[in-house]
């Protein structure tokens, strides 16, 4: 049974359109994440679902209750739904135990004991119950908040940005963390952010917003490799663009020919090819093409290559490994691994 | 909740009671709207509360404030007494018909000049109109012989009155009966023109002795009072009375009334029949009031004028109107 | 689903409105309007009954052309010496080096805790013959200066000097910079400042009584004396309220729609203060001869009086009582008017709009009108219709409530302001209804700021006289009004004590005021 249906959910701020007939299905215990550019609609789409926002015509409905038809919606505080924000949002007058047991009713039996075992389980010392939210690193509050969240045994949670606050270091450990704790309690998930990177590694469901529209959904490996459009194609990494001929096998560019799948199409195409799929050798095999620039990212270096073919001259960004990179003015060799993604026709 | 806010509540919740206090007081006793001298009035209350035991509650006001405030509290008026400086707001009051009818022992306290014939209400205490003026510069030669002289373009900008206060009020009603409507108008728009205006009758004698202007239409024991204390304020003035039954020899009859609506009408009249007898009017010859005492046989303060000398013209004081008195006054520009 | 649930979502029912606090508080909020229009309503309500023809007789006479007058004399002698002083001293205390600034500027505000008619007190306890046009001036400059000088002082240190710098670096002398920069630039702050003090001008009813300078409010307490709340008393508080509707249109369009924003990004930079040179020492003469007539006459006067009575003047019953009585209504006041407040503060910064700032208005404009209005307003609406709300408690507090709602605003508003959206979200998802949200989040971490409303309030109602002498229960001794009855007799030793605690109870307001406004800036 799917837990979280959103149907046709359009809401407009004055002239904008804010979300324009979003639809998108959740089944239980997955893991959501909402990407896109800043403006998208996203945190409006997540505020929709949490009760803070009515939207102006479409349903929300969950465990088929209905949340939300157009304005007509049931308040936020009557719905089994957490929420967790950028920065907390934990009450900075109440201490850590008055934080995780503000949703909790305040004869609940056991809530001592409550409050340890959600402290425990979000990986923190029971000793800091006696905290002030201010006497906690942001990554021990963003842990604080989920767990106080985690306290009304929630349907479903939805993060908004909870880890862009976070140093760089510790948003990859806090996102570990937070994922461990939610898979263990198995509750549904949406989380949205603006990081690629972070919704690919955390999600098992991506919903690609933009223009208050969902362009596109699906697992993250998927999205990644097959997108259905350009903008997708970059959001969501490095994308270099080839103009190809359909041949009846694969493809052929620039590049020369490459391995793709033409579902059967004929004509031209443009192929997406990402930049880790590039191989450079001194010697062959591959297309001859020069090197213009480079920078080196650590791990990796970036490097501008320029391919001169019969009256053109093609520009592309590679991204290859950093131990022993060529040198700018070098001739190299450019292979692809795997396969080219040609872009449906739009 | 948490602390913050049920502290909140409950600062909240004592600043009312704290509040009530004062509302509070006044559900037991009497409830007397007082127009005359605060300090007067409080010491018949504390002499009648120490021989009685019935608590007073006193409400400050104007003589027609209050009176007006009581027309328009009709029926449901907290009032059980009311005491003024001046007859015209009993009047006011009578004309309504708020007023219940004293027994006539204790009218008959007081001589029947004092009362008006009706017997809703009785005088207390009286106070004489006098022209209170500056030594240094009138001699007796230049005293008005009238009041109404004062209306002469020769007194422009010499002399001053309260015309805001009741008191004043007073003497312009009796000006209106004796005198007439016209006649009265007439005195009033020279008055705004000739007069400077002050606000309270012994402001109006610092004035005086402050030679700020030459002379000032007030009541005699303003003088009397400031004499008995430091008599800073009216070191360089003299009183001179107009005698003779001129409007300015007014004598005005300061009242007591017990309410139709009075709930405690028994206390009510027991606190008027001490104010008219015996230790009521002993306040006023021994106190600091320098009021008139007005009670049959009861004497004043040695250093007054007796009242049979002042030779004040009789005014029925159920004719004083001081409505119309308002509105002349509003009409001539003094209001 | 693999998680018990802790909610009955059985059936959940959904309503309309997108915002469920938002509606709530716009219904109380709409409720406590309708409540202000109260005396307007009644103005109305007062013309109408009285009838065209005598309403237009009691207003078309000469007695009220001369209050216009007086009335207008006063503004105009007031206000621009005001100004010319408010903007000198700002300029001395924040942009010039001028020796011990800090304290001077502390000094200009300190008149603040002097009730207008305790500074009259001190001048006429000193110069007995002093009245008229032009000790009313010198008495109101000196007692609303402060009104001035807060604004602009808080306008010139947030002033951006790159401004200036780039002024001068397009050959403008200091003097033309200060003239064509600053002062423009200073325009917002003016028009506040003197649009509060021409209002106060307008109510003040202690202060001109006490000098002898007849304005509308003076006329119409007597009026009141004379005839309670006859026609003429109402007419002439019609008059007033449209003076001070005529007042604050003025203002508004003095103002226009200027708003001065930085351009560009990062904190303004603190200005320079000028070097004075020769001209420091010298220049300290202004705030101190300021300071001198508006805190030392009083300190003086009031010294004089009590030593010259000794002890037995603190000795008087009525004190204690009386005091007791203010802090009572002090705080009562202060509890009731934020309460009231509140809404329309939670309104104005969570939900703007249109809506909300004429809701916002509404709200405010009670605070432009004199006490003596609303207290009319009060007296004839419980008389005539409200019968057992008739000299209570709750009439008096309802009027300092109605008086004092836009101080209680002002600090509400920022205090809410510094709590987070977010946390009234949070407390949402976490089951918190909007009622227990407000008490359990918003109130607590709105502290400071529902405290320095509270403050302001009380201040206000501690040294109120004209609605509580017309409205206060019988047997009711404010110390505002036991002053006022021992120097309408003329003990003025007596008297003394009563202005001494007033000004002891308001000090410390006055000190949150001055903290405030510089907080603010460093904000």
């Amino acid at each position: 049974m799917t837990q979280l249906v959103i149907s046709n959910v359009s809401k407009r701020y004055g002239a904008t359109a804010a979300l324009d007939g979003v639809s998108l299905a959740v089944e239980p215990g997955s893991r959501v994440a909402i990407v896109g550019p800043s403006g998208s609609g996203k945190t409006t789409l997540l505020r929709v679902i949490a009760g803070f926002e009515a939207p102006d015509a479409g349903t929300v409905m969950l465990d088929g209750q209905l949340l939300a038809d157009g304005p007509a919606i049931a308040p936020a505080h009557r719905r089994p739904i957490g929420y967790v924000t950028q920065d907390g949002a934990l009450f900075p007058h109440l201490d850590i135990a008055g934080n995780l047991g503000f949703g909790l009713a305040r004869d609940e039996p056991d809530r001592a004991r409550r409050l340890r075992e959600l402290m425990e389980l979000v990986e923190l010392d029971p000793a800091m119950l006696t905290r002030k939210p201010h006497q906690l690193s942001g990554g021990q509050q963003q842990r604080v908040a989920l767990a106080r969240a985690l306290a009304r045994k929630p349907a479903l949670m939805l993060l908004d940005e909870p880890f862009s606050a976070l140093d760089t270091g510790l948003r990859e450990s806090v996102r570990q963390a937070v994922a461990r704790v939610l898979a263990k309690a198995g509750i549904t998930t949406i989380l949205v952010t603006h990081d690629q990177g972070e919704a690919l590694s955390f999600a098992d469901q991506l919903a690609v917003m933009r223009e208050g529209r969902l362009a596109q959904t699906g697992g993250p490996y998927e999205l990644y490799w097959r997108p259905t459009d350009i903008e997708t194609a970059q959001f969501l990494g490095n994308a270099v663009l080839f103009e190809a001929r359909i041949e009846a096998v694969g493809v052929s560019c620039a590049l020369g020919r490459l391995a793709a799948e033409t579902g059967g199409r004929s004509g031209r195409g443009t192929i997406m090819l990402r930049p880790e799929q590039f191989q450079l050798s001194a010697s062959g095999p591959g297309v001859e093409a020069r090197v213009e620039d480079l920078a080196f990212r650590g791990a990796q270096c970036s490097v501008n290559l320029l391919i001169r073919n019969r009256e053109t001259e093609i520009r592309f960004t590679a991204q290859v490994s950093s131990i022993e990179p060529p040198e700018i003015g070098d001739t190299v060799f450019v292979s692809i691994r795997g396969s080219a993604f040609l872009l449906p026709a739009v | 909740m948490t602390s913050y806010s049920s502290l909140a509540l409950r600062i909240g919740v004592l600043a009312v009671t704290l509040a009530m206090t004062g509302a509070v007081r006044a559900q037991d006793g009497i409830t007397v709207y007082n127009a005359q001298h605060a300090s007067l009035t409080q010491a018949w209350a504390d002499g009648f509360t120490k021989e009685t035991g019935i608590k007073v509650t006193i409400r400050k006001g104007s003589d027609t404030e209050l009176a007006n405030q009581i027309v328009q509290e009709g029926a449901s008026s907290p009032a059980d007494v009311f005491v003024t400086e001046n007859s015209p707001a009993m009047v006011l009051v009578e004309k309504a018909g708020l007023f219940a009818t004293l027994p006539k022992d204790i009218l008959d306290q007081v001589p029947s000049q004092f009362r008006p014939t009706s017997g809703r209400w009785m005088g207390v205490a009286a106070r004489s109109t006098v022209f209170a003026y500056d030594k240094r510069k009138l001699k007796e030669a230049d005293l008005p012989k009238s009041m109404l002289d004062l209306a002469d373009a020769k007194w422009k900008g010499r002399w001053a009155a309260s015309p805001s206060g009741a008191d004043f009020q007073a003497i312009v009603g009796a000006l209106l009966v004796l005198k007439g409507e016209p006649a009265t108008a007439d005195w009033l728009k020279a008055m705004k023109a000739n007069s400077s205006a002050y606000r309270g009758n012994s402001v109006a004698m610092k004035a005086v002795n402050a030679g700020e202007v030459e002379g000032a239409v007030i009541y005699h024991y303003y003088y009397f009072g400031d004499q008995a204390k430091t008599g800073e304020n009216s070191a360089n003035v003299g009183l001179h009375y107009f005698r003779h039954q001129d409007p300015g020899a007014f004598l005005s009859t300061s009242g007591a009334g017990v309410l139709e609506s009075s709930k405690h009408k028994k206390e009510a009249e027991a606190f008027v029949k001490w104010m008219s007898g015996k230790h009521g009017q002993a306040v006023l010859r021994d106190g600091d009031s320098f009021e008139y005492a007005i009670g049959n046989g009861e004497a004043s303060n040695p250093k007054l004028e007796p009242i049979a000398k002042l030779d004040a013209p009789k005014v029925e004081p159920s004719q004083l109107d001081s409505k119309k008195v308002t509105e002349l006054m509003t009409a001539a520009g003094l209001l | 689903m693999t998680v018990s649930l802790s909610l009955d979502t059985s059936a959940l029912p959904l309503t309309r409105q997108r915002n469920l606090a938002g509606r709530a508080m716009l219904l109380l909020a709409s409720g406590v309007a309708l409540c202000a229009l109260l005396p307007l309503g009644f103005i109305v309500w007062i013309a109408i009954e009285t009838g065209w023809q005598t309403a237009l007789a009691l207003i078309w006479r000469p007695r009220v052309g001369e209050l216009l007058v007086n009335t207008l004399l006063l503004e105009f002698c007031t206000l621009p010496p005001a100004i010319g002083l408010a903007v000198a001293l700002a300029w001395l205390t924040e942009r010039s080096d001028m020796p011990g600034a800090k304290f001077l500027s502390w000094l200009a505000v300190a008149p603040l805790a002097v009730p207008a008619f305790v500074q009259s007190y001190a001048w006429i306890s000193l110069f007995p013959r002093f009245h008229g046009l032009p000790a009313a001036t010198l008495v109101s400059v000196l007692a609303y200066l402060p009104f001035l000088y807060l604004p602009v002082a808080a306008q010139m240190r947030r002033l951006d000097p790159e401004l200036e710098h780039a002024a001068a670096s397009l050959g403008q002398s200091p003097a033309r910079v200060f003239l064509r920069v600053v002062l423009p630039q200073l325009r917002l702050a003016v028009c506040g400042g003197s649009l509060l003090v021409g209002l106060h001008l307008l109510a003040e009813y202690g202060l001109y009584a006490m000098i002898r300078f007849d304005t509308f409010t003076t006329a119409i307490i007597d009026q009141f004396q004379s005839s309670y709340n006859g026609p003429a008393a109402n007419m002439l508080a019609g008059v007033l309220v449209l003076s001070c509707i005529g007042l604050i249109g003025l203002e508004w369009l003095l103002r226009g729609g200027a708003r001065y924003a930085r351009i560009g990004s990062g904190a303004p930079r603190p200005a320079p203060r000028r070097q004075l040179g020769t001209w420091r020492w010298p220049a300290m003469a202004l705030p101190i001869t300021l300071a001198v007539l508006s805190l030392g006459v009083p300190a003086l006067t009031l010294s004089g009086w009590l030593l010259a009575d000794g002890d037995s003047v603190w000795q008087q019953g009525a004190l204690a009582a009386s005091l007791a009585t203010t802090l009572g209504y002090a705080a009562a006041g202060a509890f009731a008017a934020v309460a009231v407040a509140l809404p329309m503060a939670w309104l104005s910064v969570r939900a703007p709009g249109r809506a909300t700032r004429f809701l916002e208005s509404c709200h405010s404009y009670p605070g432009a009108l004199p006490g003596v209005v609303v207290a009319l307003a009060l007296v004839t609406v419980t008389v005539r219709i409200a019968l057992p709300l008739y000299q209570t408690v709750a009439t008096v507090i309802l009027a300092y409530v109605l008086m004092f709602l836009p101080r209680a605003l002002v600090g509400l508003r920022a205090g809410i302001a510094q709590v987070p959206v977010e946390l009234e979200r949070a407390a949402a998802s976490l089951g918190r209804n909007p009622a227990r949200t407000l008490l359990a989040v918003t109130l607590p971490l709105a502290a400071p700021g529902v405290a320095a409303a509270m403050a302001l309030v009380a201040m206000g109602v501690a040294t109120e006289l004209t609605a509580t002498l017309l409205l206060a229960p019988n047997g009711t001794q404010t110390l505002a009004t036991e002053f006022w009855a021992l120097t309408s007799e003329l003990d003025y030793a007596k008297a003394a004590p009563y202005a001494v605690l007033m000004i002891l109870l308001s000090l410390p307001m006055t000190a949150l005021l001055h903290a405030q406004a510089r907080r603010s800036l460093n904000a």
